[in-house]
């Protein structure tokens, strides 16, 4: 994984900086951005930080966008609002035969999307559905919990290694800071989850790398480049911003989708009997 | 082996105090407890520690780490029911831990049955309510009545503490916050400990809302609002039924029903380093004639490189519910936003 890594440091750190600027929280930069190997990149965050100095990102955040229907630019249709592309490009570099796949998941899916089965999201599905997730922050590891079936991670930033012969929903993270960036290295993520509900999908081969830049108190910049190789013709990237919510007492609630699956099934039950 | 060493260990305290009769794993159970036995038990006192937790940065005691579950007995009935034909090592049977050793309980740990109040151990369970448990318990064939762990439910609160299969527990602390991630069924709390108020009752979760707060070393938290809309959210008790064992006795998860006014009070006291005993007093004036106490050794930290690991439950589930009660789920669509 090292190697993608060091090529999508340099870009996102340029992501970064148009992100900064845009929010007005623009530091003076000198020339062109460091590449990632630099020892602790400048950085554009001032918000609140840990006892370890690193970006505090402890509290409920949620991504507001449509990503979670279709990652690539579509137009409304019903139930479903117009959205922008995410994709880093414009659209996935499906290979020939995937992209067919892809459009024959859209056909069928309100039947197949694992989603509508009540099936734990994936990664990174589980970072932009229309549901707040809580991030608990530690020096050892970052917790995750989402309110959608209630789904969890926990990162190891330990040095942890990756297990082997699994394969997880929500994936196997491990986690480091680069500079104030976290940076999350997913694997063994199987081949059931979706990326939307509009049928964008991976095989068991993905690796994804996430990469949380906070660029202020309240909002953090969000990428995660997917590599398959048996799906994609290279590895491509969605970038999204994560918004803190701030409301006072906010705390997750429920999402329990399988008792939904359970009260359909009892209601269907007693309707034929 | 260290798992031997353990074991003998505490044959040898359950020996030198033989009015105990049993260790809260049920080795060394002799039968006949059953019936008149409870009194034989010292009455339950909260343990007392000298132990000082660190702190954390922002000053809570600090207990994050990984854990695992310290067995109890199949059920958590009062009295302990002796496990007939039960090989001396469980690991990796009914206790399937990703590690093959046996946590055990803290040295000078006084062991005895969970069921702490009512001091005979019966669950003070209203004529109704106990009807309708063996209605449940009678009928675990049909979906409709079947434990609701088994359909992956989240199990609620005490179950989610009480040892099952999956048995590892992580626990993080951030200020303001205590958070509980269980390695069963991937289910977590967020527990506040910032003084904040009740939620509005019609937010109800399977897990409850907590409301924490430390007193001393104690971390002591409320929980409300369970849901009670599927007459299978059972959160009371564990594993699956014991054969003979009479429906008021604290055992098995199954058909403990709960109303709205279902309410736990926990209590989580760290005795040493490496251990925290836990205590649950239930409440429910609808569905209990009494409140009522359970108390035990729930968690030990895991041994180094323990690696909690993803139970998917639902997920596969289906294939179960199948062969359980012929009822195949595999055709259900839900909407999602």
């Amino acid at each position: 994984m090292t190697k993608p890594l060091r090529g999508i440091g340099a870009a996102s750190v340029l992501a970064v900086l148009a992100l900064a600027t845009a929010a007005g929280v623009a530091r003076a930069q000198r020339g062109a951005a460091p590449p990632r190997a630099a020892a602790a990149a400048p950085s554009a965050y001032s918000g609140p930080r840990t006892p370890d100095r690193k970006p505090d990102l402890n509290g409920i955040w949620q991504s507001v966008g449509t990503a979670h229907w279709n990652l690539e630019a579509h137009s409304a249709s019903e139930g479903v609002p117009a959205g922008f592309s995410v994709v880093e490009g414009g659209s996935i570099p499906y290979q020939p035969w995937a992209l067919a796949k892809r459009n024959e998941n859209y056909k069928n899916r309100l039947n197949d999307d694992p989603l509508r089965k009540c099936f734990m999201p994936g990664v990174p599905r589980a970072t932009y559905l229309p549901f707040p997730f809580e991030i608990t922050q530690t020096p050892n590891h970052i917790g995750i919990a989402y309110e959608f079936a209630h789904a969890t991670r926990t990162i190891f930033l330990d040095g942890t290694a990756h297990l082997d012969d699994l394969d997880f929903w929500m994936g196997d993270a491990r986690g480091k800071w680069d500079g104030d960036t976290l940076v999350v290295d997913t694997v063994s993520l199987g081949d059931k989850t979706w990326f939307d509900q509009a049928g964008n999908f991976h095989s068991d081969a993905l690796k994804v790398v996430e990469r949380f830049t906070p660029i202020d108190a309240t909002h953090v910049s969000y990428e995660a480049t997917i590599d398959d190789a048996k799906v994609f013709t290279r590895p491509w990237k969605i970038s999204l911003v994560l918004y803190r919510r701030i409301e006072k007492n906010l705390e997750l609630l429920d999402y329990e989708c399988a008792e939904q699956v359970y009260e359909k099934l009892f209601k269907q039950k007693t309707g034929k009997s | 082996m260290k798992t031997s060493i353990g074991i003998a260990g505490l044959v040898l305290a359950v020996l030198a105090a033989p009015a105990l009769a049993r260790a809260q794993d049920g080795r060394g159970a002799v039968p006949g407890g059953r019936g008149g036995a409870p009194a034989s038990y010292p009455p339950y006192t909260r343990p007392a520690s000298a132990f000082v937790p660190p702190r954390t940065p922002d000053g809570q005691p600090d207990i994050s780490g990984l854990y695992v579950a310290i067995p109890l007995p199949r059920g958590i009935e009062t009295p302990l029911v002796p496990m007939a034909g039960r090989g001396p090592n469980r690991a990796n049977s009914e206790f399937s831990y990703s590690i093959n050793e046996r946590p055990k309980l803290p040295e000078g740990a006084i062991a005895r049955p969970v069921g702490v109040d009512p001091p005979d151990g019966k669950i003070p369970l209203t004529p109704e309510a106990l009807a309708r448990r063996k209605e449940i318990i009678a009928n675990q064939e049909k979906v409709e009545y079947l434990d609701g762990r088994v359909l992956c439910l989240a199990p609620g609160i005490p179950r989610s503490t009480i040892p099952a299969p999956v048995v590892g527990y992580q626990i993080f602390q951030k200020p303001g916050y205590v958070v509980i991630f269980y390695e069963q069924n991937h289910l977590y709390r967020t527990i506040p400990i910032d003084g904040r108020p009740p939620l509005d009752p019609n937010i109800r979760k399977a897990m409850g809302v907590s409301r924490g707060h430390w007193e001393g070393n104690v971390l002591v938290v409320e929980v409300t609002n369970f849901t009670n809309n599927l007459s299978n959210n059972w959160v009371i008790g564990a594993v699956s039924a014991t054969p003979g064992v009479p429906a008021e006795s604290l055992t098995t998860g199954h058909g403990i029903p709960h109303s709205d006014q279902y309410r736990v009070t926990e209590r989580y006291t760290p005795i040493d380093a490496n251990t925290i005993h836990y205590e649950a007093k239930i409440e429910d004036p609808k569905v209990f004639t009494q409140p009522w106490t359970i108390a035990y050794y729930a968690f030990a930290r895991a041994p180094k490189n323990y690696v909690p690991v993803e139970y998917a439950c639902f997920e596969g589930n289906d294939k179960n519910l199948l062969l359980m009660t012929n009822t195949d789920i595999t055709g259900i669509r839900v909407n999602v936003p």
